[in-house]
């Protein structure tokens, strides 16, 4: 059996949950060891839900369309008939229609010529998949804690200009649109208040929802009511399982006053001496950026950053989501914090799922 | 009728699984009311019946995603998002640029989770033209042949003796390759 045909059979397999142990266990153990694979089978495991759900809701539609033709035509709908209408949409419907076709053989010609320029910046082949999630067992970091060649990056100037008292500073961002947000919990620990500073320039007040010492980790959430990050949801979605080795990530953060770029990649799946809960990454980071996101080619965050080596400020120890799913699943229930699965940026170039990005993610500034 | 489901959570936890009854409770219980607003409001029967049939398409596919919770009636849903179908519509009709009226929201200021909701729905509405899309570019018998699995629920056995394959396996074997095109054709569009 070809390649090929092995993926979509165990693809299918995976969905119907109909594949015998031992081909369960050979297929996470190719996943896990091999980035090329895992990145194709998440591919074809995509599609293979595509054409489900296509197919489901097509199902449905004609059912409604069905239930529609048996109903009761009610008195409503006779008096209806004769009503005298407002708008005569029937006809403009047409010319809209014929523009719509117009516009969409344009485009589907322009696509074809496009589409020949543009296999050159295909994204990287590394690929979070969906569901298959490792059991590893949660190893309290005690060790990691006491480690004194760690430093934590937090920077403790008021550079931030008139605002003199601000103690320290650091980076959050977005877990819903309507004001959780995530952050290292050595920053915000034994703070007075914290403010976030969004992309505008506007300062608001945040409380402490819930936090783990032990993975560094802190969720807030804006007080203002009715605030927004965005217009929409979340851009990005959070990673279920964790990255594989080398698979290239990037990450924005405030290690001063400005919004500031880096990219790197996981050079460990584990963190500081092996710590599961942890990634190891080559990546830049300063002081400030504590809290930042730590995103895949795909725009999933995988991470948070959380701390640096001393002897090398290209090391830097990021907190994997998996900690932050396992925080976040201890809130009562009417907290009500779902996060995005749905990732709108997945196949933009950098350039603009950094500009997304930019919306969600803001500086964080502590008063002790 | 009406007593099949005790609650609005049971109603939508079958319409998640795509049963008709809960699409006809939902239709009795809530068309009349939305038409009759639709109609109001400039549209005509088949209008109506449009845009109620795309509202409810919204809940099911929000009834059958992992996160699922619907914090307010489903009939004040509905409505919210018919509302919100039929001004959209209205507004490309008319080729009229700007904001929403007013009463377009929910009127408990619940917008977020219903524009969120639609939001998804027109994405997920692109994602399946451009799969149509694929389908059309990958042609016969493959295009055919992918239908009649995934659209149409029919087993490997029928396929095969349609299509002409001397068993179920040789059928198998030709979808995976019908597949392995498919997704090149899809992933091509999705890129552009």
């Amino acid at each position: 059996m070809s390649e090929d045909n092995y993926i979509w059979k165990s693809a299918e397999g995976y969905l119907d949950g109909t594949l015998t142990e031992a081909e369960q266990a050979g297929l996470e153990e190719r996943l896990a060891a091999d980035p090329g694979f895992s990145a194709q089978f998440a591919e074809h495991l995509s599609l293979l839900r595509s054409l489900r759900g296509q197919g489901q809701n097509r199902a449905f539609r004609s059912m409604l369309r069905d239930i529609h033709r048996h109903q009761p035509a009610g008195e409503e709908q006779s008096a209806a008939a004769d009503k005298q209408r407002t708008i005569p949409l029937r006809r403009h419907y047409w010319r809209t229609a014929a523009v719509a076709a117009g516009i969409a053989l344009l485009t589907s010609l322009l696509t074809v010529w496009i589409s020949q320029n543009n296999t050159v910046r295909k994204t990287s082949p590394y690929h979070t998949l969906v569901n298959i999630q490792k059991d590893i067992a949660k190893i309290k970091s005690a060790q990691y804690q006491q480690n004194i060649t760690i430093n934590k990056i937090k920077d403790t100037l008021g550079r931030m200009g008139p605002e003199a008292e601000v103690n320290s500073s650091g980076t959050a961002f977005a877990l819903t649109n309507d004001g959780y947000l995530i952050t290292n919990y050595h920053v915000v620990n034994g703070a007075d208040s914290v403010y976030i500073r969004t992309r505008d320039g506007r300062y608001f007040k945040t409380f402490t929802v819930a936090y783990d010492a032990s993975t560094d980790i802190a969720v807030m959430k804006v007080e203002k009511k009715h605030f927004r990050f965005g217009k929409g949801d979340l851009p990005y979605s959070f990673a279920p399982a964790k990255s594989p080795l080398g698979a290239k990530v990037f990450t924005l953060g405030f290690p001063q006053d400005e919004i500031v770029y880096n990219e790197g990649y996981v050079s460990a799946r584990n963190g500081f001496r092996s710590n599961p809960d942890q990634y190891r990454l080559d990546l830049p980071a300063n002081p400030g950026q504590s809290g930042a996101p730590v995103l895949d080619a795909q725009g999933n965050v995988i991470a948070i950053v959380t701390a640096n080596e001393t002897e090398s400020s290209n090391i830097t120890y990021a907190v994997s989501t998996k900690a932050l799913h396992e925080l976040l699943r201890t809130l009562p229930r009417q907290t009500n914090i779902h996060l995005s699965r749905q990732n709108k940026i997945g196949r933009l170039p950098r350039e603009q799922q950094v500009e997304k990005l930019q919306d969600y993610t803001c500086l964080v500034q502590v008063y002790k | 009728m009406q007593q099949l489901f005790e609650t609005e959570q049971e109603v939508l936890t079958a319409l998640a699984s795509g049963k008709r009854e809960a699409a006809e409770r939902i239709y009795s219980q809530h068309y009349p009311v939305i038409a009759k607003w639709i109609r109001a409001n400039g549209g005509d029967e088949q209008e109506a019946a449009d845009i109620f049939q795309e509202a409810v398409v919204v809940l099911f596919e929000k009834s059958r995603s992992g996160e699922f919770r619907l914090s307010c009636r489903i009939g004040t849903y509905l409505f919210a998002v018919g509302k919100h179908l039929w001004f959209k519509r209205l507004q490309a009709i008319r080729k009229q640029p700007g904001s929403l009226p007013e009463t377009a929201g929910g009127e408990d200021g619940t917008a977020g989770t219903w524009e969120d909701d639609l939001q998804v729905h027109r994405e997920r509405e692109m994602h399946y033209e451009q799969l149509d899309e694929a389908l059309v570019r990958l042609g016969e018998p493959c295009s055919s042949l992918l239908k009649a699995f995934y659209h149409q629920d029919r087993s490997m056995q029928e396929i095969a003796a349609e299509f002409g394959y001397t068993n179920p396996d040789n059928a198998k074997t030709q979808k995976y390759k019908c597949l392995t095109r498919l997704r090149r054709i899809f992933y091509g569009i999705q890129a552009q």
